[in-house]
């Protein structure tokens, strides 16, 4: 991967990528493997991109497919400690991957969704319009505002029960 | 919760210093242990398939009442057990120390010495193994009564004899790549994919 394929086409998305990393990973070592892998698939598939859709989206879809294939083949191997019963808070909170201890707590709410999930609230978070989480996902777009709000208050939930 | 989850996000990304993405430098260094460590996994589970099949091989044939080629089999096996163990052995004396593209050059060079060494010995090991299951056969054949093996019957058995030693390296290949295929296609494409990342 040149530097200035990485300066150009991925350094000004890497905030974008570590938010959806950070999603679904526990752990700074896990994180960082995830990072690297966004990276690397960003740069492989390059060749793919039509410009059909806007390269962030594109980058978006990458970083979430890298992200549901790696955690479903750790799932596969026996890590199990993605499900959501038996999340690892401590990494997130007490260590703090986060100077915002409200952000660490919220993460550690969304490390609770299912993985699809996931992908849409970080998506309707970082301000993406209905139309665009549904490209990126792949979903009908009718549905997702009434996805949004039930995903919201279990986030909302989750947190109540577990910090407050 | 007094904040709404919008706002938890906005505010929280604000100044954070966080976001600062890791170094992709290293970007190879787990993948390759992983598919090193994955390649002498199969090959540790190899060998204890080959010994477990020189324990079962005589009891088998010892109901089928083929000892001796059940016995012939089993020794034969257990030579390229041990024959297999001294190869994997080999993979100690690569330098750990390198970095994971030297390391996996230099592992696949090792592998492919390997693969080298071991068409040699297949040229002698599968006539044999082909021999020992016209034995078997044979065997069988006399058992119903059959009599003495036929000229012709005989001439074949040279023949095929003569065809295995001739494509062991074929026959070899194809039971690596049918073994091992996928895994030495992982590492041919991760050298490939490095090679071009250092080009830039």
């Amino acid at each position: 991967m040149s530097n200035d394929f990485y300066r150009t086409s991925i350094l000004p998305y890497a905030a974008v990528i570590i938010k959806i990393c950070r999603a679904y990973t526990a752990s700074q070592e896990d994180f960082e493997d995830y990072y690297q892998e966004v990276c690397l698939q960003i740069w492989r598939s390059r060749a793919n991109f039509r410009g059909q859709c806007s390269w962030s989206t594109w980058v978006y879809r990458v970083a979430l497919n890298v992200c549901l294939t790696l955690l479903r083949r750790k799932k596969s191997k026996g890590h199990t400690y993605f499900s959501s019963d038996a999340l690892p808070d401590v990494v997130t909170v007490e260590n703090g991957a986060f100077a915002d201890e409200q952000l660490n707590q919220l993460y550690v709410a969304v490390r609770h969704l299912s993985e699809v999930d996931r992908a849409l609230i970080l998506l309707y978070l970082e301000e993406k319009s209905y139309g665009e989480i549904a490209e990126v996902l792949g979903t009908n777009v009718n549905n997702i505002g009434v996805r949004i709000n039930r995903i919201k208050e279990r986030l909302k939930k989750i947190i109540n029960e577990r910090f407050n | 919760m007094n904040d709404s989850i919008e706002t938890i996000w906005k505010e929280g990304f604000l100044h954070e210093k966080s976001l600062v993405a890791p170094s992709v430098n290293d970007l190879y260094n787990r993948k390759s242990i992983h598919l090193v460590d994955r390649i002498k996994r199969r090959f540790q589970v190899n060998l204890v398939m080959i010994v477990v099949m020189v324990v079962l091989l005589p009891v088998i044939c010892y109901f089928m009442q083929v000892i001796w080629q059940g016995v012939a089999a089993a020794i034969l096996l257990l030579l390229t057990a041990w024959y297999n163990k001294r190869q994997i052995d080999g993979i100690k004396s690569l330098d750990q120390g390198a970095t994971s593209f030297e390391y996996l050059r230099s592992f696949d060079r090792w592998l492919r010495d390997v693969l080298a060494r071991s068409v040699k010995v297949a040229r002698f090991s599968y006539p044999l193994y082909f021999l020992i299951a016209v034995s078997t056969g044979w065997s069988a054949w006399n058992r119903q009564g059959g009599g003495d093996m036929p000229l012709i019957a005989g001439i074949i058995v040279a023949a095929a004899t003569l065809a295995v030693f001739y494509f062991s390296d074929k026959i070899y290949r194809w039971d690596v790549r049918l073994m091992y295929g996928r895994v030495f296609n992982k590492l041919e494409r991760t050298i490939a994919e490095m090679e071009t990342l250092k080009q830039g």
